[in-house]
């Protein structure tokens, strides 16, 4: 009977990967300026799959070193699962697109639905190397075992947790207020027309007392490819209408010289800062990002 | 604009409001003709705000009626 129950080595070994592996989702969890997830469900849900992910990782050492090699293969259903959080996660997310001032678009959920995966891995990868750490220590005192588990698990949470920290548009722009003026019922921002859709007096006034507008300059002549990409554009509207609220009204307009983009709107709370804040913050999708190095690349194939 | 023209959001014209009635030419939005600048304003004006739609004044004075 006692030997077919697991031994404590191997119990010490699941245990404590499985609760840094979670730990390390639960680091990665951030209630930030986007407000996403949001409090407490999102956490609940998240926080779950991330100890699901974790306890994947945990057993895996366990199970090859009691030669258990086809329980390994249930990795492949882990991977499965978390596709699964990317699919639920991009679902929830195209739902609630009508009820959101302005739209997410389809390139930034794709980037936070993929964010929401990446991360179940981080707890997958760090639950993993933590309890194959504790086996290749394998010291006769339990605590040095654990520590050294648990410090190795958090040195690779914080390496990929650099290597997929994205960019932001603050990174890639300046972002400055523009001034705006109403001439007739065309809006103008920095003297770039962005709309004529104040056709009323009243439209006209409110803008003109109410609005407020940024202006996105790109800092290198190829970062207008990523500026210039609708998804982005619309990613950064978004978090702009996210962050002051929408009384009336909000605009996004490329100007084609300089790819200066102008995001305009008449918030609730007035505060140019906050604005600008939320702009620059806004990450550099994925799918946008382009290495501008490997363009210049000539290694092979011209003379 | 590409491929922006056709992503969301789209735009319907709901009603235009002319001040000459030869430019009526039919269409699938409302066309109506006011008599006067001031009849015109009003008239976009209650549409407008009946149907939560915005408005764009037109160089040659018309109004259109457009919904988002």
């Amino acid at each position: 009977m006692k030997e077919n129950i697991i031994s404590t080595d191997h119990l010490i070994i699941i245990v404590t990967a499985t609760i840094v592996g979670t730990m390390a989702r639960a680091l990665t969890i951030k209630e930030d300026f986007r407000q996403y997830p949001t409090y407490p469900n999102g956490y609940l849900i998240h926080l779950v799959t991330g100890f699901v992910a974790a306890s994947l990782g945990a057993v895996a050492i366990p199970a090859l070193m009691t030669k258990n090699f086809v329980a390994v293969t249930f990795l492949a259903l882990a991977i499965q699962q978390f596709r699964d959080v990317r699919k639920a996660e991009k679902e929830s997310l195209k739902d609630l697109e009508n009820t959101e001032s302005a739209y997410r678009g389809d390139a930034y959920i794709d980037g936070i639905a993929k964010t929401f995966e990446a991360r179940n891995y981080f707890a997958l990868i760090v639950s993993f190397t933590t309890a194959l750490t504790i086996q290749l220590v394998d010291s006769k005192f339990i605590s040095i075992n654990i520590m050294s588990g648990t410090i190795t698990g958090l040195i690779v949470l914080y390496v990929i947790k650099r290597f997929s920290k994205g960019k932001v548009l603050g990174d890639i722009a300046d972002v400055k207020e523009g001034k705006i003026e109403v001439r007739e019922s065309e809006l103008f921002v920095d003297g770039i027309f962005v709309s004529n859709l104040l056709g009323t007096e009243n439209a006209a006034n409110m803008f003109q007392k109410e609005g407020l507008a940024v202006v996105i300059i790109p800092r290198e002549e190829h970062f207008r490819i990523a500026l210039d990409h609708y998804g982005q554009r619309q990613a950064a509207l978004f978090e702009a209408t996210r962050s002051v609220g929408v009384k009336r009204y909000h605009f996004t307009r490329k100007e084609y010289e300089k790819g200066k983009i102008v995001i305009t709107l008449v918030p609730i709370i007035k505060d140019v800062n906050k604005l600008i804040e939320a702009v620059k913050k806004t990450p550099v999708l994925e799918s946008v990002k382009k290495s501008h190095s490997v363009m210049d690349t000539n290694l092979f194939g011209r003379e | 604009m590409g491929r922006e023209s056709s992503e969301r959001p789209t735009y319907t014209i709901l009603a235009i409001i002319t001040l000459k009635k030869e430019r009526i030419l039919g269409g699938s939005q409302l066309a109506l003709w006011a008599e006067n600048e001031e009849q015109q304003k009003t008239m976009t004006q209650d549409i407008a705000k009946a149907m939560k739609a915005d408005v764009v004044k037109m160089k040659n004075g018309d109004y259109l009626i457009i919904r988002v």
